[in-house]
């Protein structure tokens, strides 16, 4: 119930500015290399999934979504794979010109033992991105939290949090970006008997309409 | 009313009439001042017309009558002396008329040929000139810049001069024979052909007789002021603020290395700060690699003390308008120089009579 109200109080506090802008739709596309490990031996996987992400923003205001799938294979020469699709609907404001808070729901699924997992983090995130390299080279860093979190496995969850660690290279005139970055997601259940991390690397190419 | 308030009234009105009759003069016209002398002329009285016009001519010359109006009772005065058979008074009355104004020429209607040509005979042998110049005027230096008419009782020769104040010569106008007129120009400039180093000169003009005798002086002095525009001011060289750094400083070079070093180690410490610290490491070292070497290139590239192109062509266009600006000055100023003009006043003429022998 509190993300929906820190939401409501973002907007509030960006009304005013809200009416005067436009919208200023971005969209991105990635490959991730993606891994997902746990304690048990046979719950570790790795693969290549795809990442398309949407961002529209309105002043200081912004909704993004992104959705993630790919196919990950079992590690140490097993056969078997699943399927992870992960999924976020966050809406942020942008509190500082290089400090952006965001909230909203993350859904992860995937099928290591023939029963589907499912997750779904109530997440609070928080971004820093500035210049480094000109106006070129933009470094980001981006940590989050989950306030809550519903799990179909036998553990009651404890806590989950993670990051993500890139930067994103603009090309002078265009509207077109590379990306390149580090996330990693680390979820802890039962207390600290089982630990679920997913990271991976992220590889991919944006278009921003300004 | 008493017998003193009437006396008192008799002496207001003497008092008005003594103090009131000098001006009462000078606004009269010439018909009313002279009428009685040429309305006794006319009644061949000429002891009577001479001696009021004579009396008339005292009062307007001490008022400041106008030329014609004293020239109309000279002639008046000049025929009725004639008439009483005083030719040589007659003589000096129409040879001081000839002075006041040489364009004079008595009416033939009017007066017999025993006055005409009298007058005409005293004319050709007064040598007298009256000069003509503006009385305000500005005029640009040069050829034709001011012209001076002069014109003459008789023919005679004139010497036309400006004069310092002293009376040391100052520039030879004109030298030479006069009928009837003449123009003469001042280009307004010296001997030298340089602007007037003065503030006052005199013009004068010398009639001389046929045998070269000095005949009469007319002097008009004439203010002089030189009106120089003001020249515009330089224009203020670009301050240093306007200026752009030539050089990179080292403000780009170390963000970018900074930022490089900072995001790789970010990168390298995110699993242990999400608490994930069994990661394989292979993968995230790489991408701490790549963020490490773009702020290496970064630095190289905005190293410090590299030259700056474009703020170098920017401030060469900086200095280079205001180059021009100083040429676009440089120019107006120079012509503002040039552009001098003279503004010149002229006094009331003086006559000097040589002295007879």
């Amino acid at each position: 119930m509190r993300l929906p109200l820190l939401a409501l109080a973002a907007a509030a506090v960006t009304t005013g500015e809200v009416r005067a802008q436009a919208l200023h739709p971005a969209g991105s596309a990635a490959l991730v290399t993606a891994r997902v490990r746990s304690q048990r031996p046979d719950y570790q996987f790795t693969g290549s999934a795809f990442l398309g992400q949407g961002t529209l923003t309105l002043g200081r205001l912004h909704l993004s979504a992104s959705y993630l799938q790919g196919t990950l294979n079992r590690d140490g020469g097993a056969t078997g794979s699943t399927d992870l699709v992960e999924g976020t609907v966050l809406l942020g404001v942008r509190t500082l010109d290089w400090l952006t808070f965001e909230a909203g729901p993350h859904a992860r699924a995937y099928t290591p033992t023939g029963s589907t997992q499912r997750w779904l983090f109530w997440e609070l995130r928080a971004r820093a991105a500035t210049p480094f390299v000109g106006s070129a080279a933009r470094g980001y860093v981006e940590l989050w939290r989950a306030v809550a979190a519903d799990a179909n496995v036998p553990e009651p969850f404890d806590h989950a949090q993670g990051g993500e660690v890139g930067m994103i290279l603009r090309l002078a005139r265009a509207p077109l970006s590379a990306r390149v970055g580090y996330r990693i997601d680390h979820a802890v259940l039962g207390g600290g008997t089982r630990l679920e991390t997913v990271d991976g690397v992220v590889i991919g190419v944006g278009l921003a309409w300004r | 009313m008493t017998r003193g308030g009437r006396r008192l009234v008799w002496l207001g009105g003497l008092a008005w009439a003594l103090g009131g009759a000098p001006r009462g003069i000078s606004a009269q016209s010439s018909d009313s001042l002279f009428a009685t002398g040429m309305r006794a002329y006319k009644d061949l009285e000429f002891d009577l017309a001479a001696s009021l016009l004579r009396r008339d001519l005292a009062k307007v010359t001490v008022a400041g009558a106008p030329i014609a109006a004293r020239a109309e009772g000279l002639v008046y005065l000049g025929a009725a002396d004639l008439f009483r058979g005083r030719r040589d008074s007659a003589a000096a009355v129409f040879r001081r008329l000839v002075m006041l104004d040489p364009r004079y020429r008595p009416s033939q209607l009017v007066f017999p040929p025993e006055v005409t040509s009298l007058f005409d005979g005293v004319r050709l042998q007064t040598k007298t000139v009256t000069v003509e110049v503006p009385r305000d005027t500005t005029i640009v230096p040069g050829p034709g810049a001011l012209g001076i008419r002069i014109i003459a009782s008789s023919f005679q020769t004139v010497d036309v001069t400006l004069r310092y104040e002293d009376g040391a010569p100052f520039r030879a106008l004109y030298a030479g024979p006069i009928g009837d007129s003449l123009n003469v120009q001042w280009d307004a400039l010296d001997a030298a052909g340089a602007l007037p180093p003065v503030n006052r000169v005199l013009l004068r003009v010398a009639s001389r007789a046929p045998t070269g005798e000095l005949a009469g002086i007319v002097q008009i002095p004439l203010d002089v002021q030189l009106l120089r525009p003001d020249t515009l001011p330089w224009p203020a060289p670009p301050t240093s603020s306007e200026y752009l750094p030539e050089r990179a400083k080292g403000g780009p070079a170390g963000r970018a290395l900074l930022g490089g070093v900072f995001l790789s180690g970010a990168v390298a410490a995110l699993p242990a700060v999400v608490g994930g610290s069994d990661t394989p490491s292979g993968p995230r070292i790489a991408v701490a690699g790549t963020i490490g070497l773009a702020g290496l290139v970064g630095f190289v590239l905005h190293r410090p003390g590299r030259p700056l192109p474009a703020n170098v062509r920017a401030n060469q266009a900086l200095r280079d308008a205001w180059q021009r600006r100083i040429a676009t000055t440089t120019a107006d100023n120079a012509l503002r120089r040039r552009d001098v003009r003279v503004t010149l006043r002229s006094g009331a003429p003086t006559a000097i009579q040589p002295r007879g022998p």
